[in-house]
């Protein structure tokens, strides 16, 4: 409060603020401290604050949903390596496996980062194609906006079923049994 | 009402049959007005039978193995509310709310009155009751078994309407159909899933839904009935704390925006103050909302609306604004310095619990695996990988950061609310597997507003084309108008082409979604886990009924007040099919209790020995699946009964059963390993 006071004292140059002001702490200071010590002219003023666009706003909440679909709070806590390798057995040399096998719920932190990707790809695509009907851009720019959408989206859903496809060998195949014995640890 | 369209077309024709000779045009007017009419009408059939079409379908969709394998209950929690459930329709509701139980966590016994959440087995029962009162002759398993698909089918609808609050009817029916078969939901609510979820998500979007039209239309009225939702909730699930939390965040935010207003002060005041009082009418809640940190959240903002309002009132009777832009630092400081203290001292003097173990994970999740070992064993517990979010959202990855967008650049109350619940649900299932639940309805609704607002520019596009063709040919007026419109028709079709290829992608997409859905629901959240089903040796399917088996040879076998020890997975399944007294079960709230079985399990036999004569033990329950190939039996979990243990008796130590940091069970390993119960 008391630079606050001070501020508004020095700006007001003294004529009317003192009588005007209902602060009581602004009075106690005014007798105390300040009616022996002589405060400097400084040029002070808090800071102000705006609140950002919702654009801003957006992007970083964008960036927070990347970090939590890529698994990130997987990566903390488990602590998995970035790549995992087998060894292989006829020739014994040792080859990295990108995708967890076996598990629904288990993954390397390279894979988590790019399947993120490719979500936030996705949800981009549908960004650019509303982009792309707004009504008062250059006609070319719409044109390449739409198309860049589109392919965003398709390049998008495409690597994420093979993601799928690689990390899960059953998958939209119906042996249930096979799934469910895989599954039964890790989902319930 | 197809019928009052074409009586209404029989009454206008018969009125306009005699004026025909007089106006031509006056006919046309009529016949005008009827097609208005009859559009309205028929875009009223299209949603009500879309929305009949969706709740059948959320309802059948989770039958999958009541026609596998027979209609019974799934899992371990489920057999403790079956059994409770039972009890309430078999002595009433006095006996039920004052029981207590000797039969589980022998020696101690369990008040379940005081320790359970009341609002699945109430719900349960009244509609036992009611289908009782209308002759139906059903078994209280039956309707257990079926009501949380009931209840999937009613979020459904709330759904919609919730959708339609939002943003509007289109993006209502997306999100009721998005909802009717997401994996994520299914998982919790499948028939034969008798948990508290299953109800307690369909009492979380009402509350939601209404408190957000309550905020929308500042009436008290649906601020009332958002607390006796909040009630609801409350009785339903331990996850309230989330709904409790979440409100006063975004009555935060909405202040910090600028968006107070006198329709946010009612809705706020009346729902917290009368859903406080109405949540402490369960025991086990009691005076949380009073003493608990996780709650004081919600009282902070409660008493900063306040504030608001005061100021508010003052800035409107004094005239002067200097003034009043001191007084409003003064009140400002003066009520965060009130409120720091307040809690401090509430919180230094214990009045004011902290944060308990299980919600405290959540914020900061590193701590459950350093310090409490019980609550990280749990597999539902694990944080999420991108694969789990996969599963169980499929498109809807997709679509939500899309439906964010779209949120955000058509900001309101509103759309707020539900950006905040979807990021929080969202961190939160990242954090947690058994979350993905909760963040289910969030996800649905906002990918369904970018489902809803593409589809709308897509079609708008495709509507001003033919609306300029048709406005062109057929009314014949403002020729000019029609000659400067085909000037763009060049171009035009390539565009009209285009946004048809985009809808049928569009329409692609949402199938794969609905393929998706289904063969996760069949294949992966149909299974009892109680049956289990696995591939023989010439590939026909062997059924293993071996647990129900087991428990109720201990039903028949056994005198009826032998005391069972097993692991405390076993625990519900063992009182309710066995009947038989258990030593500890799932409700692990006696953390020694457990670690004395585990101790029991992991020392050699004499010591064991000593320990279950202290217990008065008679038999103790092992599941072992070597002969099958079932790979989640007490071997597998035999290491956590090793850290149980050792959390509170330092005399198992976990290195002692392992071989040089690895565990096995053959004849290579441990000694202690080889030797131990």
């Amino acid at each position: 409060m008391a630079p606050k006071a001070e501020a508004a004292q020095t700006l007001a140059s003294q004529s009317d603020a003192s009588q005007s002001s209902i602060d009581p702490l602004f009075h106690i200071l005014k007798i105390f401290p300040y009616s022996i010590i002589r405060p400097p002219r400084l040029r002070l003023k808090l800071p102000s604050f705006t609140l950002p666009s919702p654009m801003t706003v957006f992007a970083l909440v964008l960036l927070t949903y990347f970090m939590v679909v890529s698994g990130f709070v997987y990566d903390v806590i488990v602590e998995p390596p970035g790549i995992g390798s087998t060894q292989d057995p006829a020739t014994g040399s040792v080859r990295p496996v990108v995708f967890l096998p076996g598990r629904v719920n288990g993954q390397y932190i390279i894979e988590g980062l790019s399947s993120g990707f490719m979500f936030v790809l996705g949800g981009m695509g549908f960004v650019l194609l509303d982009l792309a009907l707004d009504k008062n851009r250059a006609k070319s720019v719409k044109v390449s906006y739409a198309s860049a959408g589109i392919s965003s989206i398709v390049i998008a859903y495409i690597m994420s079923m093979l993601f799928i496809r690689i990390k899960i060998p059953g998958y939209l195949r119906s042996c249930y049994t096979l799934a469910m014995n895989e599954l039964l640890m890790n989902s319930k | 009402m197809v019928g009052k369209t074409e009586s209404q077309n029989g009454a206008v024709k018969a009125t306009a049959a005699p004026a025909m000779n007089l106006e031509s045009d006056l006919f046309s007017n009529f016949s005008f007005k009827s097609f208005k009419l009859k559009t309205k009408q028929q875009e009223l059939l299209l949603r009500v039978s879309i929305l009949g079409l969706v709740y059948i379908l959320a309802f059948i969709t989770r039958l999958f193995s009541v026609l596998r394998y027979e209609s019974m209950i799934h899992e371990f929690d489920p057999y403790f509310n079956y059994r409770t459930t039972l009890f309430l329709t078999e002595k009433g509701f006095y006996e039920f709310w004052n029981w207590f139980d000797s039969e589980s966590w022998y020696p101690l016994g369990r008040i379940i009155g005081g320790t359970l959440y009341p609002g699945l087995m109430v719900t349960a029962a009244f509609i036992y009751w009611t289908l009782r009162f209308l002759r139906f002759a059903v078994h209280i398993r039956e309707v257990c078994v079926l009501t949380a698909p009931f209840f999937a089918s009613n979020t459904t609808v709330v759904a919609y309407f919730f959708g339609k609050e939002i943003w509007d009817s289109g993006a209502g029916l997306v999100a009721a159909a998005f909802i009717a078969i997401c994996p994520g939901y299914i998982s919790r609510s499948v028939a034969g899933s008798y948990d508290n979820e299953g109800v307690a998500i369909f009492a979380l979007l009402l509350t939601f839904y209404l408190f957000v039209k309550a905020v929308n239309t500042g009436s008290l009225a649906w601020a009332l009935a958002s607390a006796f939702g909040y009630f609801y909730m409350v009785s339903a699930w331990g996850g309230y704390v989330f709904i409790i939390n979440l409100i006063p965040l975004y009555v935060l935010v909405l202040l910090i925006t600028g968006r107070y207003s006198m329709r946010l002060y009612v809705a706020y005041n009346c729902m917290y103050v009368l859903g406080m009082l109405l949540a402490m009418q369960i025991r086990f809640v009691g005076f949380q909302h009073v003493q608990s940190g996780e709650h004081m959240a919600a009282m902070g903002v409660f008493f900063l609306m306040q504030v608001f309002y005061f100021l508010d009132w003052v800035k409107y009777m004094l005239s002067d604004t200097k003034l009043f832009q001191a007084f409003l630092r003064i009140t400002v400081t003066s009520a965060i310095a009130v409120g720091a203290l307040a809690l401090g001292v509430g919180t230094a003097s214990g009045y004011i619990s902290p944060w308990t173990g299980r919600f405290y994970s959540l914020l900061d999740p590193t701590y459950a695996k350093d310090n409490i070992p019980i609550i990280a064993s749990v597999s539902e517990h694990q944080p999420t990988a991108w694969s789990s979010f996969m599963f169980d959202f499929h498109i809807l990855l997709f679509l939500f950061p899309a439906g964010l967008y779209f949120c955000f650049k058509k900001l309101s109350d509103a759309t707020i609310f539900i950006v905040m619940y979807g990021l929080t649900s969202m961190y939160f299932a990242g954090v947690m597997v058994r979350l993905i639940l909760v963040a289910t309805p969030a996800v649905c609704l906002i990918s369904a507003i970018a489902v809803s607002a593409t589809i709308k520019n897509l079609t708008s596009l495709l509507r001003t084309k033919s609306k300029t063709a048709v406005a062109g040919s057929s009314k014949g007026t403002g020729g000019s108008k029609a000659s400067s419109k085909a000037s763009f028709d060049q171009s035009q079709p390539f565009q009209k082409n285009g946004a048809i290829a985009l809808l049928l992608g569009a329409f692609y997409l949402l199938s794969k979604y609905a393929t998706h859905c289904t063969w996760v629901t069949s294949e992966a959240y149909s299974s009892p886990s109680i049956v289990l089903a696995a591939r023989g040796a010439h590939g026909n399917r062997v059924i293993f009924d071996d647990y129900r088996e087991a428990y109720f040879w201990l039903r028949q076998n056994t005198p009826p007040d032998a005391k069972v020890m097993s692991w405390w997975d076993y625990g519900y399944q063992i009182t309710a099919m066995g009947n038989r007294t258990v030593i500890v079960d799932n409700n692990t709230w006696n953390n020694t209790h457990i670690a004395t079985v585990g101790r029991a399990m992991s020392s050699y036999e004499d010591e064991a020995y000593e320990i279950m004569r202290s217990l008065d033990v008679d038999y103790v329950l092992v599941v072992f699946g070597g002969v099958t190939g079932y790979s989640s039996d007490d071997i597998n979990k035999f290491l956590w009964m090793v850290r149980i243990g050792g959390g509170v008796f330092p005399v198992i130590k976990e290195p002692d059963y392992l071989v040089n940091g690895d565990y096995r069970v053959d004849k290579g390993a441990a000694p202690k390993m080889l030797n131990c119960l």
